[in-house]
């Protein structure tokens, strides 16, 4: 079973194009649809290297604008993935990468992970942000669990913030890494798809530990920790 | 015999507790144009932005210790525009770098060729203001060639050149770099000459390059010296910066600076081109820099609270005390 089948997110592609549409210049669109031609075409990454590092002088950065229909159609077509807090460079990212021939896997791999290895802040945050949408989704697992272990704190939110690619793929040891993770980070849980889904007894044994080691050391606990570790006793 | 008299001695004066006054200089804006934030602490970085600092730029350098393989160089870029990028973000300050084989490094030439292939990997990210540092430690055959090789890809780019010019044979070295610049085909306002004294400063200004004056303690500019140089050269083309490291130099060298030209009666319109405007016109050429940018740092990276919750975006630093003994 997958996240995402081909025809919703062949739904979320074109959506995503028309909220891109929507939300760049006349110039700026043609300069995006020159460049994805070119980068779909090329057999080697030089194109898309190119592209996705210089997106953002050419888009902007500002908030991308969606209406209550396309924001309704895109928790249809993949229920906790959400671009409310995107930026418009984002989305076109996103879009981008979503556009790349995965026929050939060794190849299709290659040029992804050659992003990740030279990413810049705001570029690692687009890649992880992406992981819903990649083919070959186990390829990206272990990815997503060394993703974690970033200082980067928006790098950090891309991966738990509105991206359903963790609870769905992850095992039980990562998903409650990225848990205790978003707790010593002080991230919003609100934001965390599959958060409420995934409560296991591991991680509501640790996170009793915790709330011990908080209250012995005279610091707050939030209250989200409560709620996680109730939730699991309900379960059990 | 080492150092370990020099240490008792210098450890043994009166501990002298006292806060710096940069009154003078409240509400001003500065650019360090040449800092290693890699180097430094994250006190460093409050104490800059509380001084003013909203930009800065990191070129690349030597770390202190040799790199041995291509992957320490990938890292060490990949830094610059990632965790290094990140953790200015969450003081405030906008962050920049240049990416560059240093001269040092350079004499190394199996791993200098590597270096040079991963180069345009990195070169062309958003926020990377120009080729830096680069130019001549030793004045080698291997120095000058892969000077020469970064100023074409420099030329291709188009983007400025951050020239480190040589502590030792200094001003022929200095002399030599420009020489080469202009042989390779860059024109002058694309090269920035960093790490100028008095000796120096007059042919880089006559031939059109950018002078800059690092401001560092002992071996570079002291700034008593450089406010006898704005007053003598004016500010067309002057920049100052700290070009802090791990040696002992000042990331606050800037606003120290700009306090004391304001109180040897230096205007502050010129305070501000050699503090501020000078190196964001010289390195916005590159196309990279955007003003508003300082000012999006602190309202999207750093401090602003969401949907009325107090957890802080990306993980702001929260303030510490550094007056009290309690540690919370």
């Amino acid at each position: 079973m997958l996240l995402i089948d081909i025809e919703r997110l062949k739904g979320l592609s074109d959506l995503f194009l028309q909220i891109i549409k929507k939300n760049l210049t006349a110039e700026s669109l043609l300069w995006f649809e020159n460049k994805t031609a070119l980068v779909k075409s090329e057999e080697k990454s030089l194109q898309l290297n190119l592209t996705f590092s210089h997106l953002p002088k050419q888009t902007g950065k500002t908030p991308i604008h969606t209406d209550a229909q396309e924001a309704k159609e895109i928790a249809e077509l993949l229920p906790g993935f959400s671009i409310a807090d995107w930026t418009i460079d984002r989305l076109c990212r996103i879009w981008l990468l979503m556009q790349i021939n995965s026929s050939d896997k060794e190849a299709y791999l290659k040029k992804i992970n050659g992003l990740f290895s030279a990413a810049e802040m705001n570029e690692e945050v687009a890649l992880y942000a992406a992981l819903p949408f990649y083919a070959y989704p186990e390829e990206w697992i272990a990815r997503c669990a060394n993703g974690i272990r970033s200082n980067i704190g928006t790098v950090l939110e891309a991966i738990m913030y509105h991206n359903p690619f963790p609870a769905y793929y992850f095992t039980e040891a990562s998903w409650n890494q990225l848990v205790l993770k978003a707790f010593f980070t002080e991230k919003d849980m609100s934001k965390i798809s599959g958060l409420h889904e995934r409560v296991n007894t591991a991680l509501a044994d640790t996170l009793n530990d915790y709330v011990q080691e908080r209250m012995a050391a005279h610091r707050t606990v939030a209250p989200e920790i409560y709620h996680l570790i109730e939730l699991t006793n309900q379960k059990i | 015999m080492c150092c370990n008299e020099n240490f008792e001695e210098r450890n043994a004066g009166e501990k002298i507790q006292t806060t710096l006054n940069l009154n003078d200089i409240s509400g001003m804006k500065f650019f360090d144009p040449h800092v290693h934030m890699t180097s430094r602490t994250t006190d460093d970085y409050q104490a800059m932005a509380d001084a003013g600092i909203v930009a800065l730029i990191e070129p690349a350098f030597w770390l202190g210790q040799p790199r041995t393989g291509v992957d320490s160089f990938t890292d060490y870029y990949s830094s610059l525009i990632g965790w290094e990028r990140f953790r200015s973000s969450q003081f405030g300050i906008k962050h920049y770098c240049t990416i560059g084989l240093n001269s040092r490094e350079a004499n190394n030439e199996r791993l200098a060729e590597q270096v040079m292939e991963i180069l345009p990997n990195f070169i062309f990210k958003e926020g990377v203001v120009g080729i830096g540092e680069i130019g001549f430690d030793d004045q080698t055959a291997a120095e000058d060639k892969y000077y020469r090789l970064q100023l074409d890809l420099a030329l291709q780019a188009g983007l400025p050149v951050q020239v480190h010019t040589p502590h030792r044979d200094k001003k022929k070295g200095t002399q030599r770099s420009m020489d080469i610049a202009i042989e390779q085909g860059l024109a002058p306002h694309m090269v920035i000459i960093d790490h100028n004294n008095e000796e120096t400063v007059k042919e880089v200004l006559d031939r059109g390059f950018w002078a800059a004056f690092t401001i560092y303690p002992f071996t570079k500019m002291g700034n008593e010296r450089m406010v006898e140089v704005v007053k003598q050269y004016g500010t067309e083309r002057i920049m100052i910066n700290s070009a802090a490291d791990w040696g002992i130099s000042d990331p606050l060298a800037i606003p120290k600076t700009a306090a004391l030209m304001k109180q040897s009666g230096i205007s502050l319109q010129d305070i501000e081109m050699v503090t501020y405007r000078n190196a964001i016109t010289a390195f916005a050429q590159s196309g990279q820099i955007d003003e508003n940018d300082f000012i999006a740092v602190k309202n999207i990276d750093q401090s602003q609270k969401f949907e009325s919750n107090t957890i802080l975006r990306g993980g702001q630093q929260p303030r510490v005390d550094k007056n009290s003994i309690i540690i919370s």
